[in-house]
C-alpha cells in the first residue's frame, strides 16, 4: 500500500498512542532487579495492547478470505495493519521491559521483531514498486497469463520468420535461391539468438536481456538484411521488448509479493506463540 | 429518304437500317438481325467495351467497339469485312492464351462464351505464350472461383454493383495482374458477398460457377431431400422467380420433413437459414427462464454474502421495464413475456434474420403436427423476398399480427385507440434496406416516422471531425419524430446495418395522429428534447476532449469506468476475487485492459454511449435505461452475441442450472444449464461495488471518466460546467 498524505490520521493516531506508552512506560517501569514488567498491571496492558494490535493485524488475512463480507473497507484494514502491527513492537517491549525473559518469550520477540521488519520492507516494496512496475513493464499482463503470453510471443516470432523468408520467394520469382541466402542472417539470429531468449523466460544475461544491447543487435541484423525484410525485424524486435517487459515484470511480482512467504507463516507463529505464551502466563 | 423524327439512318453490312437517336452501333445491327460478336456485353447491363470482340469498322483510322459506339447519321458500318473477321480472331486468339482450355463451364455444360466463339473461328490452339497461372478461390460454399478462366469482361462486377447493388466486385491490380476482386481482396466465402449468384449467371466463361451447396451449408440431420425447380415453381411464392437461378441454386433448398413434437431449431443456435412451412402447425416457445440476474445479500446483516439469482419481473421490478408485454423474435408473431409461447403455420417464414444475418435463432420451434417445410439458404431467401407476390403475404400477414404490438410496445403508444391503430394497419409501408443503405439522410425533408422491424439502424451526425454515432436501434425502436415535429429537416442519418426492415408511417398518418392524440404528441415532444439534448452533449464532448489516445480507447464513449491506480496497485487480484465472490464464482472483471496515463482501464462494463453490444441480439434483450446504464432484459436467451459483439469484453455469460422442458420428451422437465448474459451491475444492492470495496491498496475506483480525467485532458471545472 501506497504510504502518503492519506495516512496521516493514522500516523497521528499511532504517534499519539506511541508518545503515551512511553510516557506510562517511563512512569511505571520496573527495574529489571526488581522483577518483570509484565506481571505488573501496566505490563500486562501494555501485553494485552500489544497482541490485541497483533491479532488486528493477523485479522487481514482472514478479512481478506471474505472479500464482500461489510465488515469495514479492505483499505482500512490495511491501514490498521500497518500502524497497528508496528505499534505492536513498542507496546510488546514495554511489556517486556526490554527484556527477552526465558526462552519462549526470547523466541517471542525474536519472531515479532522479524514479522515488523519483514512488514516494513514489505511495505516499502509496495510502496515503490508497482510505479517501478508501471513505468517499466507498460506492456504487463496478469501474473499467471504469463507463461501462455511467451508462449504465443514464441510462436508469434517463428511464424515471422517463417513467414519472412517464403514472402521474398514468392516476391521475387526466378531468384528464389538468392532471396533466401540473404534472408539466412535473419534465420540464423532467430535460431541462435532470438528463439533461445524467448524460451527462457527468466534469462537475465545475454544481449537480448539489455534493451540498449537489443537494440543494437537489431540494428546490426538489419544491416545484413535487404530493405524488405527491416520490417519484420522491427516486428521481432517488438516481441523482444514484451518478452523482456514480463521477464522484468515476473521479477518484480516476485519482489512484491516474495517477501509475504516469510511475513505470513512468522505472522502465524507469532499469534500461535504469543497465545501460548498468554495462556501460560496467565495460569501460572 | 428523310428519318422519321427521332430516328436516324446508317448502313450495316450494306443494308440501310433506322434506329432511335442514341442507340449503339451494336444495338442497331442487333435490332435489325446483324449479329455482331461480344464477350462483355449484354442486354440488362451498360457496355463498357472492353473484350473489343464486338469490334466493326465505320470508316475510321481504326476499328470500333460497336457496344459502346452510338450510331450516327448516315453512318456506314461494315461487321463483317476480312479485315474485321481477323481482327477479332486475333483478339479471341489473345484471349484464349490465357484461357485453361476446356474451363470448368464448357466441361460442366459446353457453353463456355469464349471457348464457342473461338471454335467457331477455327482457333484450336493460340499462337501467343500463356501468362502466369492465376489462382483458385474455393472459399464461398456456393460459387467457385477459377481466376485463370477470367476474360476481365466486368460483366460479373456490373452483375454484382449494377443490378444488384450489393457492391462486393471490383478489380484490383494492373495490367498482367489485374484480378477481380471481392470486397477489395478477400477470399469470396469471408466477403461480404450474400451469394445471389447474379455474377456467377453473368459470367461468360468459367471463372465463376456453381457449386453444390448441399451437403456443406444445409445439414442432413432431419429427413430431406433437395426440392426440384419444378417442385419450387409450383408454389405460388417462387412464382417470377428466375428457373435458371433456382436451377443453378437447386441444392441450397431442401424440402424437409418434421414428426410431431421434433425440435426444427433451438434458441441460441447459430445458423444460417430460413424455414417456410408448407404443411403443419409449428409452436415457437422461449424454454430459457425469463427472468434476470440478479446480485444480492442472502440475508441481512455485515457477514450476508453476495449471491446471483435468477429473478422474474414479478419479484424484482426494474425501472422502464414495466410496459414491456411482448419479446421479439424472428418470426412474424412475437411472444408474449407472461406465456412466450406462439404458433405458425402454413404460410409462416421464421429464421429471416438468422439465414439473413447470421444471428442466432431466437426461439425454439417444434413440430406440432407432422410438418412439411423448406428449408432454404439466404440466395434462396431473398429471391423470394424479393417476390412482390410473396411480399404482399408477408406484408399483410405482420399487418395483421404484429403491427399492433410494435406499435403498443412503444410506450408513448399505447394510448392510440383501437379505430386509429385499424387506420394505420391499412397505410404503413414496409421497406426492407441492405446492409449500408440510408433509410434517411441527415439534411433531407423529414417525410416519415419509422418504426424498426427486423434488423439494426444506425443513427449518426455529420460533423466537420467525421461521423458520430448517436444510437443503435432495433426492433421496436422508432426514429423521424424529430424532423417532423420540428417541421423541418431530418437532424441525423440513418442507415441499416444489416439486412433491415422498417414500417414507414407517412408524414400526414404521424401528424394526424399526434393532433388526434396530444399525450403522443406531448410524449413525443419530450422524448425529441431528450435525444436533441443528448445528442448536443455529445458533440460538445467531441470538440472537448484533446487527448487522442483518450478518445481511441473509446474512454469519451464510456459514461462508468473502473480504473485501477498502477502506482498503488500491487496486483493481488483481491478486486477480482470480489467480483466472483459476489457473482456466484464468475467474475465479471478482468485486471486486464488499455492504460491511460497511470490508470489501467479494468476489463469491466463501462455502460459506453455507444453500446456495440447491443447489435445483433436476436430477441432484443439487451438495451439500456435513459441513465444509459445497460440493461439485460429476463428473455436473454443466453446464446453470447452480445459477449462477442462486446469491442470490451466486458459482458460474461452467467449459467444457471434450471428445470427447463425436456425437448427430447415433450411435457417433462429436467435439470438443464442455462445461461444469462450479465455485465457489471455496480453491485447496486451495496452501497459500494465490491471490487472497489475489497482493494485493500486503495488502488480500485469506479469514476465518471471525463470527470476523474479532467485534470489530465485539460478540461477546466468552468468548461465542464459550460457543458
Amino acid at each position: 500500500m501506497r504510504i502518503d498524505s492519506t495516512h496521516r490520521a493514522w500516523l497521528v493516531a499511532s504517534a499519539v498512542i506511541l508518545g503515551v506508552s512511553a510516557v506510562l512506560y517511563a512512569i511505571y517501569r520496573v527495574p529489571a532487579s526488581a522483577g518483570s514488567m509484565g506481571g505488573t498491571a501496566m505490563g500486562l496492558a501494555f501485553g494485552i495492547l500489544g497482541f490485541a494490535f497483533m491479532i488486528f493485524a493477523g485479522l487481514l488475512g482472514a478479512r481478506k478470505k471474505v472479500p464482500v463480507w461489510r465488515v469495514g473497507r479492505a483499505q482500512m484494514w490495511m491501514r490498521g495493519h500497518l500502524w497497528l502491527g508496528l505499534l505492536s513492537l513498542p507496546l510488546i517491549l514495554f511489556h517486556a521491559g526490554f527484556h527477552s525473559g526465558g526462552p519462549l518469550t526470547a523466541v517471542l520477540m525474536w519472531l515479532l521483531v522479524i514479522v515488523v521488519v519483514s512488514g516494513l520492507f514489505g511495505a516499502i516494496l509496495q510502496h515503490y514498486l508497482p510505479t517501478v512496475m508501471t513505468r517499466e513493464a507498460p506492456l504487463e499482463t496478469i501474473y499467471e497469463e504469463m507463461e501462455h503470453v511467451n508462449a504465443q510471443l514464441r510462436q508469434e516470432a517463428a511464424e515471422l520468420v517463417e513467414g519472412a523468408g517464403a514472402r521474398t520467394a514468392e516476391d521475387e520469382e526466378g531468384v528464389t535461391i538468392a532471396v533466401e541466402e540473404q534472408a539466412a542472417p535473419l534465420q540464423r539470429f532467430f535460431a541462435e539468438e532470438l528463439r533461445p531468449y524467448l524460451e527462457n523466460s527468466a534469462a537475465r544475461r545475454g544481449p537480448l536481456a539489455d534493451a540498449s544491447l537489443a537494440e543494437r543487435s537489431f540494428a546490426q541484423l538489419k544491416r545484413l538484411l535487404p530493405p524488405e525484410l527491416h520490417d519484420t525485424v522491427d516486428d521481432l524486435e517488438d516481441i523482444c521488448e514484451e518478452h523482456r517487459q514480463l521477464a522484468r515484470q515476473a521479477r518484480l511480482h516476485r519482489w512484491l509479493h516474495g517477501w509475504l512467504l516469510v511475513h505470513i507463516p512468522l505472522s502465524l507463529a507469532l499469534l500461535l506463540l504469543g497465545a501460548v505464551h498468554a495462556a501460560i502466563a496467565l495460569r501460572y | 429518304m428523310n428519318a422519321a423524327p427521332g430516328l436516324i439512318e446508317l448502313t450495316i453490312d450494306g443494308q440501310k437500317v433506322s434506329v432511335p437517336a442514341g442507340t449503339t452501333v451494336f444495338d442497331a445491327a442487333r435490332m435489325n438481325g446483324i449479329r455482331i460478336p461480344t464477350l462483355c456485353h449484354q442486354q440488362n447491363e451498360n457496355p463498357v467495351g472492353v473484350c473489343r470482340v464486338c469490334v466493326v469498322d465505320v470508316g475510321a483510322r481504326v476499328f470500333t467497339a460497336s457496344c459502346i459506339r452510338p450510331a450516327e447519321p448516315g453512318m456506314v458500318v461494315t461487321t463483317n469485312s476480312e479485315r474485321v473477321e481477323s481482327a477479332r480472331r486475333t483478339l479471341v486468339e489473345l484471349l484464349m492464351s490465357d484461357h485453361p482450355s476446356p474451363c470448368a463451364r464448357q466441361q460442366h455444360s459446353g457453353d463456355c462464351e469464349l471457348e464457342t466463339l473461338a471454335k467457331d473461328a477455327g482457333i484450336t490452339q493460340s499462337r501467343y505464350p500463356r501468362r502466369t497461372p492465376r489462382a483458385s478461390d474455393d472459399s464461398s460454399p456456393a460459387i467457385a472461383v477459377a481466376h485463370d478462366a477470367c476474360i476481365l469482361c466486368d460483366r460479373c462486377i456490373r452483375g454484382c454493383n449494377d443490378i444488384r447493388g450489393n457492391f462486393v466486385l471490383s478489380r484490383m491490380g494492373k495490367g498482367a495482374a489485374a484480378d477481380i476482386a471481392f470486397d477489395g481482396n478477400l477470399p469470396m466465402g469471408e466477403s461480404t458477398c450474400v451469394s445471389c449468384g447474379e455474377c456467377m449467371v453473368s459470367c461468360p466463361t468459367g471463372a465463376l460457377t456453381n457449386k453444390f451447396v448441399v451437403g456443406t451449408a444445409l445439414g442432413r440431420e432431419h429427413e430431406g431431400a433437395p426440392a426440384t425447380v419444378e417442385e419450387l415453381l409450383a408454389l405460388p411464392v417462387f412464382q417470377n422467380v428466375s428457373g435458371t437461378f433456382l436451377e443453378l441454386n437447386r441444392n441450397a433448398v431442401v424440402k424437409r420433413h418434421y414428426r410431431r413434437g421434433e425440435i426444427v431449431c433451438r434458441e441460441g443456435d447459430f445458423g444460417s437459414t430460413a424455414f417456410y412451412i408448407l404443411e403443419g402447425t409449428v409452436s415457437v416457445s422461449i424454454s430459457t427462464p425469463i427472468a434476470h440476474v440478479k446480485t444480492a445479500g442472502g440475508e441481512r446483516g455485515f457477514f450476508s454474502k453476495l449471491g446471483s439469482f435468477l429473478v422474474g419481473r414479478d419479484g424484482d421490478e426494474r425501472e422502464e421495464e414495466v410496459d414491456r408485454r411482448t419479446i421479439p423474435i424472428d418470426a412474424p408473431v412475437d411472444l408474449d413475456y407472461s406465456h412466450p409461447v406462439a404458433e405458425l403455420g402454413p404460410g409462416d417464414l421464421f429464421g429471416e434474420m438468422t439465414c439473413m444475418n447470421f444471428y442466432p435463432r431466437s426461439a425454439t420451434v417444434r413440430a406440432e403436427s407432422d410438418c412439411t417445410m423448406l428449408e432454404m439458404l439466404r440466395n434462396v431467401l431473398d429471391s423470394m423476398l424479393k417476390n412482390k407476390t410473396f411480399r404482399a403475404r408477408m406484408d399483410a400477414t405482420y399487418r395483421q399480427r404484429a403491427l399492433e404490438d410494435h406499435l403498443r410496445r412503444v410506450p408513448l403508444f399505447a394510448t392510440l385507440d383501437q379505430a386509429f391503430i385499424d387506420q394505420l394497419r391499412e397505410r404503413v409501408e414496409l421497406i426492407r434496406y441492405a446492409p449500408g443503405q440510408a433509410i434517411c439522410r441527415q439534411g433531407d425533408p423529414a417525410d416519415s416516422f419509422y418504426l424498426v422491424r427486423l434488423g439494426f439502424v444506425k443513427v449518426s451526425e455529420r460533423h466537420a471531425g467525421g461521423e458520430l454515432v448517436l444510437a443503435y436501434l432495433s426492433r421496436g425502436d422508432y426514429f423521424g419524430e424529430i424532423g417532423l415535429l420540428g417541421g423541418g429537416a431530418r437532424t441525423a442519418t440513418c442507415t441499416a446495418l444489416d439486412h433491415a426492415e422498417v414500417v414507414r408511417i407517412p408524414g400526414e398518418e404521424f401528424r394526424a395522429m399526434v393532433e388526434r392524440f396530444p399525450a403522443v404528441r406531448s410524449g413525443l415532444e419530450a422524448i425529441a428534447r431528450e435525444r436533441q439534448d443528448a445528442n448536443r452533449q455529445r458533440v460538445a464532448m467531441l470538440g472537448s476532449v484533446p487527448l487522442e489516445s483518450f478518445l481511441a480507447q473509446g474512454l469519451m464513449e464510456a459514461q462508468s469506468l473502473l480504473v485501477l491506480d498502477l502506482e498503488r496497485c500491487t496486483r493481488c487480484d483481491q478486486c477480482v476475487r470480489a467480483c466472483a465472490d459476489a457473482h456466484d464464482g464468475v467474475t465479471r472483471l478482468v485486471r486486464e485492459g488499455l492504460r491511460f496515463d497511470k490508470y489501467l482501464v479494468a476489463t469491466s462494463c463501462r455502460q459506453c454511449r455507444d453500446p456495440l453490444c447491443m447489435v445483433g441480439c436476436p430477441v432484443g434483450s439487451i438495451r439500456r435505461r435513459n441513465s444509459l446504464e445497460v440493461i439485460i432484459e429476463d428473455w436473454c436467451i443466453g446464446c453470447g452475441l452480445c459477449a462477442q459483439n462486446c469491442p470490451y469484453g466486458n459482458i460474461n455469460l452467467h449459467p444457471f442450472t434450471v428445470q427447463a422442458d425436456d425437448p427430447d420428451a415433450p411435457g417433462r422437465k429436467k435439470a438443464m444449464v442455462r445461461k444469462k448474459a450479465t455485465s457489471c451491475d455496480l453491485c447496486t444492492s451495496q452501497a459500494e461495488p465490491s471490487c472497489v470495496y475489497a482493494c485493500p491498496h486503495d488502488a480500485a475506483h469506479r469514476v465518471e471518466p471525463r470527470e476523474f480525467f479532467a485534470p489530465l485532458l485539460g478540461i477546466s471545472a468552468a468548461r465542464k460546467e459550460a457543458e
